[in-house]
C-alpha cells in the first residue's frame, strides 16, 4: 500500500477537518473526490506531511510522512493554492526547486527543461512566471511536482483553471504516469475529471471517508439503491404495461418519448428488456441508458 | 527513471541551497529599496555634514571652545543611528519575516514537501538576511567613515582600528537581532507587534534603569564593544549614563554569539515543529 | 390560480444616493477591527489614562491635600502627547493592513468594479483608522473636561480655559488626520502588513534619529522640521499656546505635515487602482 492512514482525525480548534479516518490506498490512480469542504485538501496535507494527525497515524510508501523529509525525494506534491515566486522564470523556479532535492546546477536545469516540455511550456520557460496565465500556472505547478521524476505524485485539484485541451493532455499524462507504474493521488470536486482518469476512488464528504474501491464496485455494494434506467422507444405505454409484471421493476414514469423504470436487479431487467426488444412485439427499442453507474449518482446517493 | 539518494539531505547543504534561492530574491526585492534608503540615509546626512565644514567651518557648533571633531561625529552617528535605529529595525524587518513571508505568499508549501531538513529552510533564509544587510549596511559605514572622520582634522588612518571594530560591532548586531526576531517570527502570529514594543519600548526602557533587567536586552552587550564616547546631551543619555554598566568586550561578544545561536536554534527547532496552516 | 415566478429578479427597492459608500467600508472595518480581542484590549489599555487622570481630578475637586493636582491646559496636552504611544499602536495594527490586505486579496479589482470612485474606497478606509485614533485621543480627553467640569460642580475653569476645547479638537484632528493619511499611503505601498508597519515605525523613528544626530551636530533645535513626531508636537505646542520644545517655527512644521499629508495623497491616487501589470 502507498498510504495508510489509521484512525486519523484533524481538527483545526473547533473545526473537524477530517473525521476518524482509516484507509489504504493501493498503487495506481486513486481518485479522490469530495465537495468543496469536503476535508480533501486537509487530506491532501496530511499525506505530503505538511500537517500532523491530532490523532491516528499515516504511513506513506511505508514511512511515517511528519517530520520525514527523507521521503520527498520518492513524493511530488501539486498544491492547489496558486502561489508563486513571481519574479523567477518558469525554468529557474522548478530548476531551484529541483536543487533542493540535492541535484546539481545542470542536472536540475535539464531536468527542470524536461519537466516543462512534458507540460507543453517550453516555450514559455523564459518568462516571469507573474506573466504566466492561469493555466501557465497550473501547468508549472505540475512540471515542479514531477520535475524529480518521484514514484509517488500527489495532485490537489491539479486540472483548475485549464482550458479543454490543457485538461484532456493533463488527464492523459496522468494516465500514462500511471501506466508507468508510478502512482497518483489526484483530487477534485469534479466529477467527471476524476471519471475520466481512473475508476479507483475515493468518496469524502464532511471529513469522513464515505466508501473506497472501484466506482462499480461501490456501485454494487449499494444494493438497496433502485438501478435507474432510461428507455427511449416508440411504444412506452406498452412496455411500461410488459415490465409491470416484473417484480423487480419498483417504479416507472413516462418522459418524453422514453420510459423511465427504477429496478432493485439491473441484472435481470437487462435480460428481459433484451428480449424485448430481439422479439420485436413492441416496436423499436431506440436508446437504453442509465444515469445511476457513474460517479455523480453514486455520491449523490451517499451523501443523502 | 533517474536515481536520487533516498538519504535525508544534510542540514547545511540544504540551507546553503535555500540561501542561494533567498539571497537572489532578498536583493532584487522592492523591500531592497526600503533597506537602500535607510542606508543611504546616513550617506545623504554625513555628505550634507562634509559639505558644510567644507563651505563654511565656522557652521559645525564649538564645545567648551572645541570644535566637535569628526570621530566623535562619526561615533555619534554608528550609535545614533545605526546601532540605536538601522540594525534592530532591519533585524526585525527581515528577522519576523524569514518564514511569515512564506506563510502568507503561501510558497511555503514547495520548501517543505522537499528532502530537507525545515529548520534549514529558516536557517538558509537567517544566512542571506545576514549576507543581503551586511553587504548594504556595512559599506554605508565605510562611506560615512571617509566623509565624516576628516571633519576637524580628524585622522582616517589613525581610525581605522575604531571603523573595523564598529563593523565587527554591527555585523554581530545584525546577526543578533536577526537571529533573535526570526525566532519570534517562527513561534508567534504577530511578530511585528512584539517586534517593535521590544526595540522601541523594552531596550531603551530597560537600558535606562539598574538592575538586571538590561541583560535581557541586545544594546546592553552592542553597548559593551562600542569604541566610542555615547553622546551626553538628552536628559535619556544622562540617565543612561548615571546607570551604565558597561559588559566587557568579552562577555558582550560570548553573549551576543550565545543569543545568536541560540536564537536561531530555536527558530529552526520552532519551524520544525510547528504546522503552518495556509489561509484558503 | 397565478403562478409567481419564483426566478431572479432585480432589486426594485430604493438605493441609498451615490457618495455613501465610504460609510460602508467604514463600518464594515470598524466592525471587523472591533471583533479581535487583541485589539480590544489595545483599546482598552488606551483608556486607561484616562482613568488616571480623571482619578486626579477627582482628587483635586474633593481632596483639599490634592489640591496641588488641580488640572491645567497643560495637563490636557500632557495628556494628548501621552496617547502618542497608543495612536502609534493602533496606527500599526488597524492602519497596516487596510490597503495591503486588499492589495494581497486582489480585492481592489472587485471593490473598484462596484459603483463606488477611488476617493470613496480612500475615505472609507482612512474613517476605519480616524475612528479608532480619535477614540483614543480627542474622545478621552473631551470626556475628561466634562469630567472636570462634574467633579468640580461648576463651569469655572471651563470658562477661564474655554480655548481648551477647540484646541482639543484641533489638536487631535491633525495628529490623526496626519497619522492615517500616513499609515494608509504606506498601507497602499505593499502587499504585506508586517512590512507596512515597519515602513511606518520607520517614519516615525527614524526621522527622529536623524533629528538626533543633526542636533548633536549642530546643537540647534531647528533641525527638528526633520523628525515627524516633533512636527506634530511643535504644531501641538502652538494650538495650547504652550512653550515650544524646539527652535523650529510652527509655521514651517505646520507646512511639513501639509507636504506629507499631500505626498500621502499622491501615493494613495497612483496607487489605488484595479489592476497591477506586471511586466
Amino acid at each position: 500500500m502507498i498510504i495508510t492512514a489509521d484512525h486519523v482525525s484533524k481538527w483545526y480548534g473547533q473545526v473537524i477537518g477530517l473525521n476518524d479516518v482509516t484507509l489504504q490506498v493501493s498503487p495506481g490512480i486513486t481518485g479522490l473526490l469530495g465537495p468543496n469542504g469536503a476535508g480533501k485538501s486537509t487530506f491532501m496535507k496530511l499525506i505530503t506531511g505538511q500537517l500532523k494527525p491530532s490523532k491516528g497515524t499515516i504511513h506513506v510508501l511505508g514511512e511515517p510522512i511528519w517530520r520525514n523529509p527523507a521521503l520527498y525525494h520518492r513524493l511530488g506534491f501539486c498544491p492547489e493554492q496558486d502561489s508563486f515566486y513571481e519574479r523567477m522564470t518558469g525554468l529557474e523556479w522548478v530548476a531551484v526547486l529541483v536543487r533542493l532535492n540535492g541535484v546539481g546546477e545542470t542536472r536540475a536545469n535539464e531536468m527542470a527543461s524536461r519537466a516543462l516540455e512534458m507540460v507543453d511550456l517550453t516555450s514559455a520557460a523564459g518568462k516571469k512566471i507573474g506573466a504566466y496565465s492561469k493555466g501557465m500556472r497550473q501547468r508549472i505547478k505540475m512540471a515542479q511536482a514531477l520535475a524529480h521524476e518521484p514514484e509517488l505524485l500527489i495532485l490537489d485539484e491539479p486540472l483548475a483553471g485549464m482550458d479543454p485541451i490543457a485538461r484532456r493532455r493533463t488527464i492523459r499524462m496522468i494516465k500514462e504516469w500511471g501506466r508507468a507504474g508510478r502512482s497518483v493521488v489526484v483530487s477534485s470536486h469534479i466529477l467527471h475529471e476524476i471519471e475520466s482518469m481512473t475508476s479507483n476512488i475515493l468518496l469524502i464528504n464532511q471529513g469522513r471517508i464515505l466508501a473506497e474501491g472501484n466506482v462499480h464496485q461501490i456501485r454494487d455494494l449499494i444494493d438497496e439503491h433502485p438501478h435507474t434506467v432510461h428507455v427511449k422507444a416508440d411504444e412506452t405505454r406498452a412496455l411500461a404495461r410488459a415490465l409491470l409484471v416484473e417484480d423487480h421493476v419498483i417504479s416507472l414514469k413516462f418522459e418524453t418519448d422514453a420510459l423511465v423504470v427504477q429496478t432493485a436487479r439491473p441484472d435481470a431487467f437487462y435480460a428481459r428488456l433484451t428480449a424485448i426488444a430481439a422479439s420485436g412485439d413492441l416496436g423499436p427499442i431506440h436508446e437504453v441508458t442509465s444515469p445511476d453507474d457513474n460517479l455523480q449518482a453514486v455520491f449523490k446517493y451517499l451523501v443523502k | 527513471m533517474v536515481t536520487t539518494t533516498a538519504a535525508r539531505t544534510a542540514f547545511f547543504p540544504s540551507a546553503l541551497r535555500i540561501f542561494d534561492l533567498s539571497l537572489g530574491q532578498m536583493l532584487w526585492s522592492r523591500r531592497s529599496i526600503f533597506l537602500a534608503l535607510v542606508a543611504g540615509a546616513p550617506v545623504l546626512l554625513a555628505g550634507v555634514i562634509r559639505f558644510a565644514d567644507v563651505v563654511e567651518p565656522a557652521a559645525l557648533p564649538e564645545i567648551n571652545g572645541a570644535r566637535l571633531g569628526g570621530p566623535a561625529l562619526f561615533g555619534l552617528m554608528i550609535w545614533g543611528l545605526y546601532i540605536r535605529f538601522i540594525v534592530p529595525v532591519l533585524g526585525m524587518f527581515y528577522g519576523t519575516s524569514l518564514i511569515a513571508d512564506e506563510v502568507d505568499d503561501k510558497t511555503i508549501t514547495y520548501l517543505f514537501v522537499r528532502p530537507i531538513p525545515r529548520g534549514s529552510v529558516i536557517f538558509g533564509k537567517y544566512l542571506a538576511y545576514v549576507v543581503c544587510t551586511a553587504l548594504l549596511i556595512l559599506p554605508s559605514v565605510v562611506v560615512v567613515y571617509f566623509l565624516v572622520v576628516p571633519i576637524g582634522g580628524g585622522s582616517v588612518g589613525a581610525e581605522f582600528p575604531a571603523l573595523a571594530a564598529d563593523l565587527a560591532l554591527l555585523a554581530l548586531g545584525i546577526a543578533a537581532y536577526g537571529a533573535l526576531f526570526g525566532w519570534v517570527g517562527a513561534r508567534v502570529k504577530r511578530p511585528l507587534v512584539i517586534g517593535l514594543v521590544f526595540v522601541f519600548g523594552w531596550e531603551p526602557g530597560v537600558l535606562l534603569f539598574p538592575g538586571y533587567l538590561k541583560r535581557a536586552t541586545v544594546a546592553y552587550y552592542l553597548q559593551g564593544l562600542v569604541p566610542h564616547a555615547m553622546p551626553d546631551d538628552s536628559a535619556v543619555s544622562m540617565l543612561m549614563q548615571v546607570f551604565q554598566e558597561i559588559p566587557t568586550a568579552t562577555l558582550s561578544v560570548g553573549a551576543l554569539a550565545a543569543i545568536t545561536l541560540g536564537a536561531i536554534w530555536l527558530a529552526a527547532r520552532a519551524v520544525e515543529q510547528r504546522e503552518y496552516v495556509l489561509e484558503q | 390560480m397565478p403562478i409567481h415566478d419564483q426566478g431572479y429578479r432585480r432589486y426594485g427597492g430604493e438605493r441609498a444616493p451615490h457618495g455613501r459608500a465610504w460609510a460602508v467600508i467604514a463600518s464594515a472595518g470598524v466592525r471587523t477591527m472591533l471583533r479581535k480581542r487583541a485589539f480590544l484590549g489595545l483599546l482598552l489599555l488606551a483608556w486607561a489614562p484616562f482613568f488616571v487622570r480623571a482619578v486626579q481630578i477627582y482628587a483635586a475637586a474633593n481632596l483639599p491635600q490634592a489640591a496641588f493636582l488641580a488640572p491645567t491646559p497643560e495637563m490636557f496636552r500632557d495628556f494628548l502627547t501621552q496617547q502618542n504611544v497608543f495612536v502609534f499602536f493602533i496606527a500599526v495594527y488597524a492602519g497596516s493592513g487596510l490597503i495591503a490586505s486588499d492589495r494581497r486579496a486582489n480585492a481592489l479589482q472587485i471593490y473598484l468594479s462596484k459603483p463606488l470612485l477611488r476617493v470613496e474606497y480612500v475615505f472609507g478606509k482612512l474613517a476605519v483608522l480616524l475612528v479608532f485614533l480619535l477614540a483614543v485621543t480627542w474622545v478621552p480627553a473631551i470626556v475628561l473636561l466634562i469630567v472636570q467640569v462634574m467633579f468640580a460642580g461648576n463651569f469655572t475653569f471651563f470658562v477661564d480655559n474655554i480655548f481648551l476645547f477647540p484646541a482639543i479638537t484641533l489638536s487631535a484632528f491633525i495628529q490623526t488626520i496626519t497619522v492615517s493619511v500616513t499609515m494608509l499611503a504606506l498601507s497602499s505601498l505593499s502587499r504585506s502588513s508586517r512590512y507596512v508597519g515597519v515602513l511606518y515605525a520607520g517614519v516615525i523613528f527614524f526621522t527622529q534619529a536623524m533629528y538626533g544626530v543633526l542636533y548633536e551636530v549642530t546643537r540647534d533645535s531647528g533641525w527638528s522640521w526633520v523628525s515627524f513626531s516633533a512636527n506634530l508636537s511643535q504644531v501641538n505646542a502652538f494650538i495650547f499656546r504652550m512653550r515650544p520644545a524646539y527652535d523650529t517655527p510652527w509655521p514651517l512644521s505646520l507646512l511639513v505635515l501639509a507636504a506629507v499629508i499631500a505626498l500621502s495623497a499622491v501615493i494613495l491616487e497612483r496607487r489605488v487602482r484595479g489592476v497591477e501589470v506586471v511586466a
